[in-house]
């Protein structure tokens, strides 16, 4: 288990076994507890002829329950499927199939569970419980299984080249992107990540980043990597709530995307709150507008707030501009984390010279594997082992980078990253549909929201309402259009390719 | 119409897009039926300081005020009658 993650779990239990790895509300769970049930899990799903490389979908909200049955998984050798708890059945029935799962993990009480199980066949895909439950005897329950002390034998072997997760970043049917990590690439990243945030096990973080995104995803493993502590608390529906946890707790970190970061300028004074533990911020998952950086800076001073930006496609983690950096190169993303390559290249793939507009490549243990199943898509972004990021950007003389743009169509709004194609297929099938196309238009708050741009089939009626009722019964809540527009045409080049620029005003 | 009316009415059109009144109970927990997110709970407050002219101060931003119908006319009434 040399260079992995559960080498990195082993060795927290080993320096700290009683400390606190997780708390959850009133609950919490210590590193030589979350060890023992994970090897508890782990032995249980060898047992159930679980092979190398085999997927395991968790639909679990961000929970000890999650740590566990993800650790658990990696230590059986197996591929975590962390499942979007807010999607809609027909994504995540599209994502367990596709991804082939032998086992999904879930709460008796998802609101989707009941739909999920219509369309899947528990012969291949075995349930297990994570709530006492009765459904039927033929589902396992998390309770029966017994914590132990030993991990299944030589589990990960090729570490490199053994799947270690798949995230999907989108659900169109039939084609869903799902991004491959191996051992070694989510081990790599999390080592990189650790080597400029310096974390040690005195450190402790409120955590409101769902485990089931990239960003999510690194902050538990980086966490657990050194013996720190996640403090869970999954809605920002009341960022008061959030702060105060944070004082009370006297967490040293908090993480956030910049909706919410915005909602927490918008909302909270944090002179009203005793944050002097609080040593650090880190912000990814999409631009944040200076004047937000210097709010920051302004009302807490001491803390150090790190701008980073990555890919799931790169585990997590590309770049990162140290908190020391920022006033100086205020807009920029930084440079490459150690251990990765950044270089930005013109159409045939040649560096450009700084202050020239070329996309961000990059290289390094960290880049995926591939997308599952997909290898077209695949062959697509990587190129001798660079990963094509789609985003365009260029480098200053000191080799600071600065996005500019994005070639790719992708929504970003809040912390999710939405393909339009997912919300047209939808809106496509509502019978008086004739088109859609869905844009992401700028938002103050989210950085953009949704659009969908809708022609509707002669001697068809329907209005915004029924139609935003029927997208609210088949897509998760943040994937429902803010706006609508009712059009007669949809403006298309020659090819017949949408505008969407002339989509979004 | 009531306080009561008006926030349903809100919620209804804007977030469960129907004017079905079955659709909502009073006592239904926003956050538990994941009716709103943490964009629309700020949208409600802002509609409850346009509407009902009340400042709704940041630490009163708690589930006990803003997290169903009930916590909400609930918590304008003590405002309004503080005031």
């Amino acid at each position: 288990m040399e260079n992995t993650l559960v080498k990195l779990l082993h060795d927290s239990v080993q320096k700290f076994p009683e400390k606190n790895a997780i708390i959850h509300a009133d609950r919490n769970l210590s590193y030589i507890n979350l060890w023992k049930k994970s090897c508890g899990v782990a032995q249980f799903l060898t047992r159930q002829g679980l092979t190398s490389g085999d997927r395991i979908s968790l639909l679990i909200e961000n929970s000890i329950e999650y740590v566990i049955a993800y650790y658990a998984v990696l230590m059986a050798g197996g591929a975590v499927v962390g499942l979007n708890t807010a999607a809609k059945s027909r994504d995540l029935i599209n994502w367990i199939q596709h991804s082939e799962s032998h086992f999904l993990f879930t709460s008796s009480t998802h609101p989707e569970l009941d739909d999920v199980l219509k369309g899947l066949d528990t012969n291949i895909c075995q349930l297990v419980f994570l709530d006492p439950c009765s459904l039927s005897e033929e589902f396992t329950c998390w309770d029966d299984i017994e914590p132990c002390d030993a991990i299944p034998d030589n589990k990960i072997s090729d570490p490199a080249n053994q799947l270690a997760s798949i995230i999907y970043t989108s659900g169109t049917t039939g084609k869903p992107k799902g991004v491959m990590l191996s051992h070694t690439n989510l081990y790599e990243n999390t080592i990189s990540i650790l080597t400029y945030l310096k974390l040690n096990e005195t450190d402790s973080i409120v955590n409101v980043l769902p485990f089931y995104y990239s960003y999510g995803n690194s902050v538990l493993h980086i966490h657990i990597a050194v013996g720190g502590t996640l403090i869970l608390e999954n809605s920002l529906l009341y960022p008061h709530k959030v702060v105060a946890l944070m004082s009370e707790t006297k967490a040293t970190g908090f993480s956030g995307v910049p909706s919410t970061f915005n909602l927490l300028l918008n909302r909270i004074k944090f002179s009203d709150f005793d944050l002097s533990s609080l040593r650090y911020m880190t912000q990814a998952g999409g631009h944040m507008v200076p004047s937000y950086v210097k709010k920051i800076k302004n009302e807490l001073p001491e803390i150090k707030f790190v701008i980073m930006y990555g890919q799931t496609e790169a585990s997590a983690r590309l770049s990162y501009l140290p908190a020391e950096d920022i006033e100086v190169k205020l807009g920029s993303i930084g440079r490459a984390i150690p251990g990765v390559e950044l270089e930005v290249m013109d159409e045939s793939l040649n560096p450009v010279a700084p202050n020239v507009t070329g996309e961000i490549y990059a290289r390094g243990k960290n880049i995926m594997m591939g997308y599952w199943k997909d290898p077209d898509t695949t062959q697509s972004v990587l190129h001798d082992n660079w990963l094509k990021t789609g985003d365009l950007a260029y480098k200053d003389e000191d080799n600071y980078l600065y996005i500019v743009g994005r070639s790719s169509e992708m929504i970003k709004s809040g912390a999710h990253r939405i393909s339009p194609k997912d919300i047209e297929e939808v809106i496509l099938e509502y019978n008086s549909v004739e088109e859609a196309s869905v844009v992401g238009v700028e938002d103050k708050l989210l950085g953009q929201v949704i659009k969908a741009v809708i022609v509707i089939k002669p001697e068809h009626e329907v209005t915004k309402m029924e139609l935003l009722r029927y997208c609210k019964a088949n897509l998760a809540n943040y994937k429902i259009p803010k706006f609508i527009e009712f059009v007669d045409e949809i403006p298309k080049t020659a090819s017949g390719k949408v505008r969407r620029f002339m989509l979004q005003n | 119409m009531s306080v009561e009316q008006q926030i349903r009415d809100y919620i209804l059109e804007n977030y469960l897009f129907t004017d079905d009144q079955s659709a909502l109970e009073n006592e239904d927990s926003f956050l538990e039926k994941g009716i709103l997110d943490s964009t629309g709970i700020l949208e409600v407050i802002y509609f409850i300081e346009e509407e009902m002219e009340i400042k709704v101060e940041d630490e009163e931003m708690i589930p006990d005020n803003l997290d169903s119908v009930n916590n909400i006319v609930a918590f304008i009434k003590r405002k309004t009658e503080a005031a």
